[in-house]
């Protein structure tokens, strides 16, 4: 082994790294493994987003049904208040002919 | 819960390969990727890696082995992401006046620079050899490679580097 060889060998020797590298370590895998098992807690069956869609649009039909059933109810509403209006009239002109 | 089960099949304690073999797993990183903080993040990693597979290792000697190999592909991981150049250019590093007899700090930098401008590959193998002594059979069954193919990127390495430090007025000795 050369000159070279041995100055790298100094020069790469090993360095420590902080002195709580090893509890941060053990923090993290602390970590890993709880956020690992809430992973497994959270797992949601696979039928879900279907039945969650399946949900929307059903609920979606059902509000445009309601607001078509109330849109109607207050057209004839208004059709109502208009023919006692024009009724109203009418026996008013009646009643002005001499 | 499930990494004491292994522990006990195993007889290996994840707690005593961190404290026995971080300092290794570090400094693989830190030669290579030549910046502290990364190289922490690297070694935490790797260990949390080495956490999650305690399952699949079988002795002290394969623990070794994994974490020589996981920390050399993450170490050229973050090198990858990281994609920028040396902090200090090669010709801004300090050149020591002379040789000394004894262990020179200056010439030892200056070798860890010039080995942090090599190519990703033969760095990692020059640091493998290096820093952890290890032969060229060795390191070739840990990055994947053919024997020949490490004793060459050493040879053109040390070529290279001596080349440099000649330039420099370093070498000659």
């Amino acid at each position: 082994m050369d000159w070279l060889e041995q100055e790298l060998r100094q020069a790469l020797e090993r360095k420590d790294p902080p002195p709580d590298f090893a509890a941060r370590v053990a923090h993290a895998t602390r970590v890993d493994s709880a956020a690992g098992s809430g992973r497994l807690v959270r797992v949601w069956p696979r039928w879900l987003p279907v039945a969650a869609a399946v949900l929307l649009m059903a609920g979606g039909a059902a509000y445009r049904e309601h607001r078509g059933r109330v849109a109607k109810e207050r057209v004839m509403v208004a059709m109502r208040i208009t023919a006692d209006q024009l009724n109203h009239i009418q026996a008013r002109v009646r009643e002005a002919k001499p | 819960m499930i990494g004491l089960e292994r522990e006990e099949q195993t007889g290996i304690d994840f707690a005593d390969l961190v404290r026995e073999h971080q300092s290794m797993v570090f400094s693989l990183s830190y030669h290579f990727l030549h910046d502290r903080e990364l190289a922490e993040e690297v070694a935490q990693e790797v260990f949390l890696g080495l956490h999650r597979h305690m399952g699949d290792i079988k002795s002290g000697e394969h623990a070794v082995f994994w974490l020589r190999k996981v920390a050399a592909q993450r170490s050229i991981d973050a090198a990858r992401r990281r994609k920028r150049r040396p902090q200090v250019a090669l010709e801004e590093v300090a050149e020591p006046a002379a040789r000394a007899a004894v262990y020179d700090p200056l010439l030892g930098e200056l070798l860890r620079r010039l080995v942090e401008t090599l190519p990703e590959t033969p760095r990692m193998v020059m640091v493998m050899r290096y820093q952890e002594d290890l032969a060229p059979a060795e390191i070739a069954a840990l990055l994947e490679m053919p024997v020949a193919t490490v004793k060459s990127h050493l040879q053109r390495s040390l070529a290279l580097l001596r080349e440099k430090l000649e330039r420099r007025g370093v070498g000659g000795y």
